[in-house]
């Protein structure tokens, strides 16, 4: 701070105490982002410690229903379902707090590989087909035949796809309509825009943003009808940020939504 | 004589499971804990495959293999196990020699297809 010696002696003192408080505001800067980092560390160990006995009790009730240890009768087997389906559920959550540990720390490197992502879309939703049926929904792919390979990870393209997917399902009433569609924007139409549509019962104007944030829901009521650990389209944002994409939603009550995210198409290459 | 397999994990909970599943399922199993352990059960006797799980108290689990080929005593087939999809790890397994990388918990009609396979 460069002060003239000719300053008042009252603004001096206002100018040093201005300085404390920046000094304090810091450390407590400092030391919230290291409480944060240690919760980050302990959701990371539980979760991990938490997959170890759920395996093991998915195992042994595998064994029992697949009559390994002798057969089960109809009941028996049917009770034991619903521990492996049960354990299953508990797994996937598990999952989805570590791989949200994960994306929002400096634990994830993206492996990018060319692919095609029309492929990858209709693989994720050949997956979330027997889902559909059961709602009577139809997951239609609106376009995308022509359009060049993408460089990017994968994988991690594929889990925001899951997600979306997986949500515009949940959020649809019985005999709804799902889609996903393709454009390009930008300069050069060097960016892809994924859209994943649907005509369910939509997001208001003002949670446009809670759904992207960690831990929210828009329903967060112990009896909401929708249960799952809130952290879904954190993941999605965090993974289409870190391949410098964006992601938002579109969306009117009792309508639908459409989420898009886009990827950079020639991004550099590694 | 059935197959050899070795179930290499340091949590006695999934051991316990896979002991149960292979023995279920007629095989002869053992078990190592430790990656020191399981060079040495490996080193003393032949083992038709190997079940990996890569996080072990006293290191990577791909040592082992390093430590069996140095031996001569790498088993005709090795499953690597991990907690979770990510293709960096996976790709550093298949690198490492492993015939293939399975995701915890394996459901067990995959798993002992996976193994009968990489038997056969």
């Amino acid at each position: 701070m460069i002060m003239s010696d000719h300053a008042d002696p009252s603004v001096k003192e206002r100018i040093k105490a201005l300085e404390a408080k920046a000094k304090e505001a810091q450390r407590t800067i400092d030391e919230l982002r290291a409480r944060d980092a240690l919760k980050t560390q302990f959701l990371s160990n539980v979760s991990h410690d938490l997959r170890t006995p759920l395996a093991a009790i998915i195992t042994h009730a595998e064994i029992l229903r697949e009559g390994l240890l002798g057969e089960l009768n109809p009941k028996q087997r049917d009770s034991v379902s619903g521990i492996v389906s049960g354990g299953q559920q508990l797994i996937d959550m598990v999952d989805e707090i570590l791989t949200y540990v994960r994306s929002a720390s400096d634990q994830v490197t993206l492996v990018r590989t060319e692919f095609d992502i029309t492929r990858l879309v209709d693989q994720v939703r050949t997956l979330n087909q027997p889902l559909a049926a059961k709602k009577r929904l139809t997951i239609e792919r609106r376009n995308g035949d022509d359009l060049p390979a993408v460089y990017a990870d994968r994988d991690k393209v594929k889990h925001v796809l899951a997600n979306l997917i997986g949500n515009a399902i949940k959020f649809t009433p019985d005999g709804g309509r799902v889609w996903i569609a393709f454009s390009r924007r930008g300069k050069d139409t060097e960016e892809l825009v994924v859209e994943v549509g649907d005509n369910g019962r939509g997001i208001a104007r003002d949670h446009y943003d809670l759904v992207f944030r960690e831990f929210a829901q828009v329903d967060a009521s112990p009896s909401r009808p929708h249960h799952g650990t809130g952290l879904g389209l954190a993941i999605a944002r965090n993974l289409v940020e870190l391949h410098s994409g964006t992601i938002w939603v579109e969306s009117e009550l009792g309508k639908g939504s459409r989420f898009f995210f886009t990827l950079p198409l020639n991004p550099p290459r590694d | 004589m059935p197959a050899r397999i070795l179930i290499v994990e340091d949590s006695p909970l999934v051991t316990d499971a896979f002991r149960v599943l292979f023995t279920a399922a007629g095989y002869d199993v053992d078990v190592a804990a430790t990656v020191v352990e399981a060079i040495e059960r490996g080193t003393s006797t032949p083992v038709d495959l190997m079940l990996l799980d890569l996080t072990l108290p006293d290191g990577s689990g791909l040592e082992i293999l390093e430590a069996l080929r140095q031996r001569g005593s790498l088993p005709r087939a090795t499953l690597a196990m991990t907690g979770h999809r990510d293709s960096a790890s996976r790709r550093a397994c298949l690198e490492a020699g492993c015939a293939d990388v399975l995701i915890k918990p394996v459901p067990i009609g995959e798993l002992l297809r996976q193994i009968e396979r990489h038997l056969a």
